[in-house]
């Protein structure tokens, strides 16, 4: 009996603990980071991260939606805004970073900052001129290596001269064999843009 | 995006000059280069008899004492004037032999608009490399070309009723990346990535018509071949370009 009553009141305690624990989590729990955002950001508590979802000029207020989730943030004439002319010129579905005052229950928008574009630096950008330029004069002369990233027979069906085919999914297990050893080369890597 | 992240995994493995040919194979299509295809790929055409036009440019004596199977003979120096004889329909993937490398050829047929024209890369000698046989005899010099669906395409209406009619039977399959996904997906479909397709499989049913899609049929169509080699027997895929907005609204579009 005396066991039985230590471990009830035990369980009691625990419960009372996770209550505690779910209740604090509950408090911080609307994120405000989401989707591809995530890839880059952390949480702030005070920046909401997502993609835009619509501007009520009535309303004055910006819906920002994170993840499944969407935040309402108010907004006056003094919002600062980045990356766009003015809030009207941000197309739907952009990446968006809104800085607020207040809480998260009643949070007002003092900045909009939109994502900008191009994730890959310039420098490491190659242009078709510069792919028909190094096809045109050989791999030989040219020194380099073209590697088709798609699926092999997306490269069976159809490739650029001289490519050779590396899947991405299959990149850990095959580089060796199809990257060059010398690790100065030129490597251009292409796939199918957007699949 | 697969070119950029193998570019960051090569960048990784300690390369040290790579770059990024970012827009890819429609654009370098899209300017007219040169596009070579493998004898591999035109066994599989020939094999699952997947639509296409195959033209030996070789003289036509030559031509006949030993061609590939379905080829038609057009002689290079008579392709100019043979423009009539190649399909209407300028999707038809249209594979090129003869001597050497025809660059010329190429560039004729291409610029008759058939954006799916590739040269057979090493010509006869790589495609009897890989086992495939020769034949003899009188080839057919007019061109037929009829447009079938690839095998486990799925026609876009049957696609359509299947998403609005809700179908218990069926299961509609976005192969997408997740947070494309999160950007929205059709109503009733469930998102697994193409590259998880191996090994999320058990999470799949057996008894029902699964039917993938991604956003141009490239990742569907890879879906789709794991699944038939994991043992499912009724899938289909979306061979056609679909954008899907928040809501499930969606709009698809032919290659």
């Amino acid at each position: 009996m005396r066991h039985r009553k230590i471990s009830s009141l035990s369980v009691s305690l625990l419960v009372m603990v996770m209550l505690v624990a779910s209740a604090g989590q509950a408090a911080a729990a609307k994120p405000t980071v989401g989707g591809t955002c995530k890839q880059c950001h952390q949480p702030q508590a005070n920046v909401i991260r997502g993609t835009l979802v619509g501007i009520s000029n009535q309303f004055k207020t910006i819906q920002v939606a994170v993840g499944s989730l969407v935040w309402v943030v108010k907004f006056g004439d003094g919002i600062a805004v980045t990356g766009a002319e003015k809030l009207e010129t941000i197309p739907k579905d952009k990446e968006i970073g809104v800085t607020f005052t207040g809480d998260e229950k009643n949070p007002y928008a003092v900045g909009v900052s939109v994502k900008p574009p191009a994730k890959i630096a310039p420098e490491k950008l190659a242009r078709v001129e510069d792919v028909q330029k190094l096809v045109a004069a050989g791999p030989e002369k040219g020194d380099f290596v073209i590697v088709d990233s798609r699926p092999r027979p997306r490269y069976l069906e159809g490739h650029i001269p001289f490519a050779v085919s590396l899947p991405n999914d299959k990149f850990d297990q095959a580089k060796d064999a199809v990257l060059p050893k010398d690790k100065g080369r030129l490597i251009i890597f292409y796939c199918a843009g957007v699949t | 995006m697969l070119s950029p992240d193998s570019a960051r995994r090569a960048e990784a493995a300690g390369y040290t000059n790579v770059r990024i040919f970012h827009e890819g194979m429609p654009a370098w299509k899209k300017a007219g280069n040169l596009v070579v295809s493998e004898p591999e790929s035109l066994k599989e055409f020939i094999g699952k008899d997947i639509s296409h036009v195959l033209v030996d440019l070789r003289p036509a004596k030559q031509a006949a004492a030993g061609h590939i199977q379905g080829a038609f003979s057009v002689p290079a120096e008579s392709l100019a004037s043979a423009k009539e004889r190649f399909p209407a329909d300028k999707s038809a993937p249209i594979i090129l032999y003869g001597e050497g490398i025809p660059a010329e050829a190429f560039r004729t047929v291409r610029g008759w608009g058939y954006k799916d024209t590739t040269l057979l890369n090493g010509g006869i000698a790589s495609w009897q490399k890989i086992g495939g046989l020769l034949l003899q005899g009188e080839m057919p010099s007019s061109i037929v070309y009829v447009w079938k669906p690839r095998p486990g395409e799925v026609l876009i209406e049957d696609f359509k009723n299947y998403v609005e009619k809700k179908d218990p039977g069926v299961l509609i399959l976005d192969v997408r990346d997740k947070d494309e996904a999160m950007n929205g997906m059709l109503r009733g479909a469930i998102n697994i990535p193409a590259s998880e397709i191996q090994d999320r499989a058990k999470e799949l049913p057996k008894d029902k018509l699964i039917v993938t899609h991604c956003v141009t049929g490239i990742r569907a169509e890879s879906a789709y071949e794991d699944l038939k080699e994991l043992g499912f027997k009724n899938i289909k895929f979306l061979n056609a370009v679909i954008q899907i907005d928040k809501d499930g609204k969606y709009e698809i579009t032919k290659k």
